[in-house]
């Protein structure tokens, strides 16, 4: 802790954090300044007028389907948080311990999906999932009838969608965890009698939390402001938050309105994770205690 | 005029930097490609289409111009960005008609004389011909127009006759439940459906009527599969029969399909209703934006949009086929391309339809929009 304070206090790591916060100022807080800003202006015959009121906000905070939208993607984006934390553990425990042999190749095939242009999966899915797709073609020729499936265009196909794109952040980053955890640990608790199911809740899996919790937190983010899945794969019809600010700034040219529900998005995500941080310190501190 | 003066030249435009940058880089090099050794430097915003090769090549060599362009995948969004302080930055722009009209009054495009250009006006067909009202405000010429086309259902005829689509009433009708797909294309999808209502959206409207608009897009999207904005998943799903009709769409959007042989879809227009016509004719409109580098090669790319062999290329592209208001220019359209166009029908259409305008009410429109999509499901 004294060498934490030291460090905080020490002039030349302040000098080397200096470009870090120059960069960080101009191009996080500045631009989110001047977003905030404009969520104060109007507009008129489609141009930008520089009122200085209230006028947007109170059109935000007396909209219900503004708050109905934000509600949608909060919920989509816990859902799809927990999905993809649900998957990767087993997926990160099975690369590391079990095809440990294959991991290499596992990852590259990770990597190479997930590098692939979002715009080319999400598309692919459509073909995918479609009525007449590759999906519903080969159910027909195991015996089932046309169209077997048909999720796509709703917010089944959005999660699944959701749930693809942003499952390798959370297996890179629990794996990641899984591997540092050191092996004598978990030798140590079969010796001592534990089954492999009773070490892996009881010693992986809390060792490997500081990886699931950083998976969790980045694929929370992302989650929140997806557009391509519902757009595509949803059919649209449950435009999420990132659709509703599209379409104030583009469709209806309401540049302030689309700037206040950015500000709007952006809040509801930070009180979701300062929420969840609050609650896992909490929790540490009743386990140490 | 003003910006070709010494301190201009010092202006934060994209123009002049542009400008600047070939100047510098031709001294330095000395060995720049043809384009860029262009005696005057054009900047072009317009929609897909207007920027092939085969229209745009020409101009330059003819002109000696470098042209540079910006295209744009939504009209009001293109405005905005000119009325923004873009207009600085661009010589001519090619968009949706309603919008170009309107950016002679907001200070953004120059007014034309249409004196100036009654040759062009000789070769339209006799609707477009000057004084045109749609691209026109107190008396006043914004532009030209370049390409049109109807808005009404579009029918694959091979799971649906012709007319079943001359209402929108399948819409509604439970049987075509989850066959329909809406265009999300701002406006576009609601004209028709505030028609249908007996709405005329491009009128002042009261609360009485957007509650009306309210009410058939509620009805809509109880039948609605998706709310599509990619061209090509609303056109594959009219091929495969998924999406009976495209809301919103039109010419825009079967063309390309007959283009490719599909000639099995069709758009068509509804029939008039209670009086009030139920298609809509877009146009797009090409106009000089205000204070141009050079208004006379300004004026000869209007001219040469306006052509009648530009005209068809104009009218035949990669992504979409539209009509052409030159009439000089029918003569050099093969029949197999007639065909694609539906020009046998293109009459009865514009009889049939309402022109399309930017509705006093739209962003109550849009809005409720939003209201009644955000509660769909």
């Amino acid at each position: 802790m004294a060498m934490q304070d030291k460090s905080w206090r020490d002039g030349a790591l302040q000098l080397s954090t200096l470009p870090l916060l120059v960069i960080f100022a101009a191009f996080f807080v500045i631009p989110l300044g001047m977003t905030a800003l404009l969520s104060f202006q109007g507009t008129q015959y489609y141009r930008l007028v520089w009122t200085w009121d209230l006028d947007i906000w109170r059109d935000v905070f007396g909209q219900w389907h503004y708050w109905r939208i934000m509600w949608r993607t909060l919920v989509m984006a816990l859902v799809c948080t927990a999905l993809t934390t649900v998957l990767a553990v087993p997926i990160a425990y099975a690369m590391i311990n079990r095809l440990s042999k294959w991991s290499h190749h596992i990852t590259l095939l990770m990597v190479f999906a997930f590098l692939t242009d979002a715009v080319l999966k999400t598309f692919g899915w459509v073909l995918f999932l479609d009525r007449s797709g590759v999906l519903n073609g080969m159910l027909a020729g195991l015996g089932f009838g046309p169209g077997a499936v048909d999720v796509l265009f709703s917010p089944t196909a959005t999660m699944i969608g959701m749930v693809y794109n942003l499952l390798p952040y959370t297996i890179f980053t629990t794996a990641l965890s899984m591997a540092r955890i050191d092996r004598d640990l978990v030798l140590a608790s079969y010796d001592a009698g534990a089954t492999r199911l009773r070490t892996f809740f009881e010693v992986t899996l809390p060792l490997a939390r500081p990886g699931i919790l950083a998976g969790a937190v980045l694929v929370f983010v992302l989650a929140l402001g997806v557009f391509l899945e519902p757009k595509v794969m949803g059919g649209g019809t449950s435009p999420m938050a990132a659709e509703l600010i599209r379409q104030s700034f583009e469709t209806r040219v309401n540049w302030p309105l689309g700037a206040a529900l950015t500000i709007v998005l952006i809040v509801i995500g930070a009180l979701v994770l300062a929420a969840a941080g609050g609650l896992a310190a909490i929790r540490m501190r009743r386990s140490k205690a | 005029m003003k910006k070709t003066n010494g301190l201009s030249m010092f202006s934060p435009n994209r123009r002049a930097f542009l400008q600047g940058m070939g100047a510098t880089g031709m001294a330095a090099a000395g060995m720049m490609p043809r384009r860029a050794r262009a005696a005057t430097s054009m900047q072009y915003m317009c929609w897909e289409g207007y920027d092939k090769p085969s229209i745009i090549e020409p101009f330059e060599a003819a002109q000696d111009v470098n042209l540079s362009i910006d295209l744009i995948t939504d009209s009001p969004g293109g405005f905005a960005k000119l009325a923004a302080g873009a207009w600085r930055d661009f010589d001519v722009v090619s968009t949706d008609s309603p919008w170009v009209q309107r950016m002679g009054p907001a200070g953004i495009a120059e007014f034309i004389d249409d004196a100036e250009f009654a040759d062009v006006y000789d070769s339209f067909y006799e609707q477009f011909r000057a004084p045109f009202g749609p691209l026109q405000f107190d008396g006043q010429t914004t532009g030209l127009p370049t390409r049109w086309g109807w808005v009404g259902p579009t029918v694959n005829t091979q799971y649906d006759d012709l007319d079943t689509w001359r209402s929108y009433d399948p819409c509604f009708d439970p049987a075509y439940k989850d066959k329909i797909c809406v265009l999300d294309w701002g406006d576009w999808p609601i004209m028709p459906m505030a028609l249908h209502a007996g709405i005329n959206p491009y009128k002042e409207l009261d609360q009485a009527e957007l509650n009306e608009i309210r009410l058939v897009l509620r009805a809509l999207f109880k039948n609605t599969r998706a709310v599509v904005a990619d061209l090509s998943v609303a056109q594959k799903g009219l091929m495969d029969g998924s999406f009976r009709t495209l809301i919103g769409g039109g010419t825009y959007c079967t063309s390309a399909l007959r283009k490719d042989g599909q000639k099995h879809i069709q758009s068509i227009v509804p029939e008039p209703k209670d009086g009030l016509n139920q298609g809509i004719i877009w146009m797009e409109a090409s106009g000089i934006v205000k204070d141009p580098a050079d208004a006379a090669k300004a004026k000869a790319l209007l001219k040469h949009m306006t052509s009648p062999e530009v005209a068809v290329e104009l009218a035949w592209t990669e992504a979409t086929c539209n009509l052409v208001p030159s009439q000089a220019a029918e003569g050099l359209f093969s029949d197999e391309q007639k065909d694609v166009l539906q020009m046998d029908y293109m009459w009865e259409a514009w009889d049939k339809s309402m022109f399309h305008d930017v509705a006093p009410n739209i962003d109550d429109m849009l809005e409720i929009w939003q209201q009644e999509l955000a509660a769909a499901r």
